[in-house]
């Protein structure tokens, strides 16, 4: 099921509306939110995702970290 | 009246007419209130047009301005000012002229064109409603001549970019503006319906007459006419200025009925002055930040948007804040803060989606950038990296090359002012997020969740784009999108230059000189 996210990505200057699927993992989703941004900030490797404060585990499907539709996520870039 | 005639201010005889001195007839004119005898005034003034709270007459009866006019020196005045108006436009009003100016300063005319005159067509309903309802005879009056005003300045621009419409189709968004679904015109509308059309008397005054145009409005034009001149674009100069002077009249509405709300409901007045000083801000922010910071040449910039606001917006608020002892508005803070970056996110994230947006965008090169990190110390080095990335991709695509520096997913909008979502700083995000009837809403900033959960039942019907996109009441795809919007390709707002600025060469690789 395709599930539209609020994404924003640290060093950006706007949110993002985001498809993604909840069999994806929440590293995809991080990947999905820079490549949205990718024209105002260079996509990085690694990258930590945040939902309600709490940093979700990379590994974990969409589903399963609990998100749903228009939930709104902040991912973080990682140093290189 | 037999007094009048007998005063030491009759004055003589006109073909056999008595004249009187102006201060003798003006009230008459201007303010003549009576008792209703067969009609109850609460049925001649509900409370749901009128507005709240509903005083008696005897309330309201002090109610006045400085302006004083009378209708024959309102026609008089205007008629010389649309005499001005007109002799500039033949003079410096032709195509050949617009040629002339810079291109990014014609995206300020086409930014303002169309924001300014249909807005100003519903301001003439919301004066109309305060002709009628507002709650003193020379309120009324004052509001007739506002109503007055503001159709002439919906006419005025509508007559000035209609010449350039064969020249270039961008200035058609001039009228075209409010009748579309374009991003911009959503949320202007959401404001303005919000603002002007659907506004009682009371609220219409605090918000239209006391912050959006006392506060802002007439304080901008007087910033736009000098960058207008600097520029050499005299007929926006003139066109301005003689819009100016008649807000600077009509805008004397609201000081006259704030102190009245005050000794009677201070929390409502101040309610709505945070209200709408921060819904005025977000429209402020877009439309004269873009053009004060980016838009108009840097040659040609005395000021920054901030300083502009420090000079002309807040130290006068401030002072009539004082004046009327209410407090700032509890998110100043937020406010002082966003002063210094709300509008650069926005305009960094519209020029990447330039193609949604009827007018063309400029590429801040190594001038203008020294020149905002100047002004911005504090937050242009949050902002910077991202217009490096911008230019690095345009380096890279070469000339003409559009898409390579746009964006392609749908961006996320704020369900209050229905604007991009981009507040806070890069560093902390400010949005805010709430459920409302089952729905979930995301709001740009505190201020504006605070304004929607203070009357969701104002707000809460409204669907921005993202929420239309997702009942399938417009397209995903974002070439699909445009049209939705309004937008045909020969319209798209598209870099000033095409990405062919002398600055933006490719660097030449290593070994090469």
């Amino acid at each position: 099921m395709l599930v539209p996210l609020l994404g924003f990505l640290r060093g950006d200057t706007i949110g993002l509306v985001v498809l993604v699927h909840d069999h994806q993992s929440v590293a995809e989703v991080a990947g999905a939110v820079q490549e949205a941004a990718t024209v105002r900030v260079a996509p990085r490797a690694r990258a930590r995702v945040y939902f309600k404060g709490e940093v979700l585990d990379p590994t974990a499907t969409v589903a399963a970290s609990g998100l749903s539709a228009l939930d709104r996520i902040d991912v973080v870039q990682e140093e290189e | 009246m037999e007094e009048l005639f007998e005063s030491p201010g009759l004055v003589g005889y006109c073909g056999g007419t008595v004249a009187l001195k102006r201060e003798q007839w003006l009230d008459l004119a201007r303010k003549l209130d009576w008792e209703y005898t067969y009609v109850d005034e609460r049925d001649v003034f509900p409370e749901l047009v009128s507005g709240r709270p509903w005083l008696p007459h005897q309330a309201w009866a002090d109610w006045d301005e400085p302006y004083r006019t009378s209708y024959a020196e309102y026609v008089t005045g205007q008629h010389a000012k649309e005499a001005s108006v007109r002799a500039v436009r033949e003079a410096v009003g032709r195509p050949e002229d617009y040629q002339k100016l810079d291109r990014s300063w014609r995206s300020v005319l086409k930014l303002h064109g169309a924001t300014l005159p249909l807005a100003e067509f519903a301001a003439v309903i919301g004066n109309l409603r305060a002709a009628r309802f507002g709650r003193d005879s020379a309120w009324r009056t004052m509001a007739t001549f506002g109503a007055l005003d503001e159709l002439r300045h919906t006419q005025i621009p509508l007559l000035v970019f209609h010449d350039l419409v064969a020249w270039d189709e961008q200035f058609d968004w001039t009228h075209r503006f409010f009748h579309t679904n374009d991003w911009v015109a959503i949320a202007g509308r959401h404001m303005v319906d919000e603002l002007l059309t659907a506004s009682n008397p009371i609220e219409f005054a605090i918000a239209t007459n006391f912050v959006f145009e006392t506060g802002f409005t007439n304080l901008q034009f007087i910033g736009l006419t000098a960058m207008a001149r600097r520029v050499g674009d005299r007929m926006f100069e003139n066109m301005l200025r003689s819009i100016q002077t008649d807000e600077a009249r009509h805008s004397q509405i609201g000081p006259a009925v704030l102190r009245i709300l005050i000794e009677h409901d201070r929390d409502y007045a101040q309610y709505l002055l945070d209200k709408w000083f921060w819904r005025s801000w977000r429209f402020f922010a877009v439309v004269t930040g873009f053009a004060m910071d980016y838009l108009t040449p840097v040659e040609h910039r005395a000021q920054s948007f901030k300083e502009f606001i420090d000079e002309w917006v807040l130290d006068q608020f401030d002072r009539m804040l004082t004046e009327f002892g209410l407090q700032r508005p509890w998110y100043w803070a937020e406010f002082l803060a966003s002063t210094e970056i709300y509008h650069h996110q926005v305009y960094a994230s519209a020029y990447t989606y330039r193609a949604t947006t009827w007018f063309d965008f400029a590429l801040p090169g190594p001038d203008e950038r020294a020149w905002l990190a100047e002004k911005y110390p504090r937050t242009w080095p949050l902002i910077d990296p991202v217009w490096e990335r911008i230019t690095e991709r345009w380096r890279k695509a070469g000339p003409g090359v559009e898409w390579y520096t746009h964006g392609a997913t749908p961006v996320a909008f704020c369900n209050l002012c229905q604007l991009v979502l981009c507040a806070g700083t890069p560093e902390a995000n400010s949005a805010r997020t709430a459920v409302h009837g089952g729905r979930k809403l995301v709001f740009c900033s505190e201020p504006c969740a605070w304004i929607f959960e203070r009357e969701p039942e104002r707000y809460a019907a409204h669907k921005d784009v993202v929420a239309r996109i997702l009942a399938g009441e417009a397209p995903a795809n974002l070439i699909e999108l445009l049209q939705y919007f309004g937008l045909r390709e020969e319209m798209w707002g598209k870099d000033v230059t095409g990405g062919r600025y002398p600055w933006l060469r490719p660097r030449p690789a290593a070994g090469e000189e």
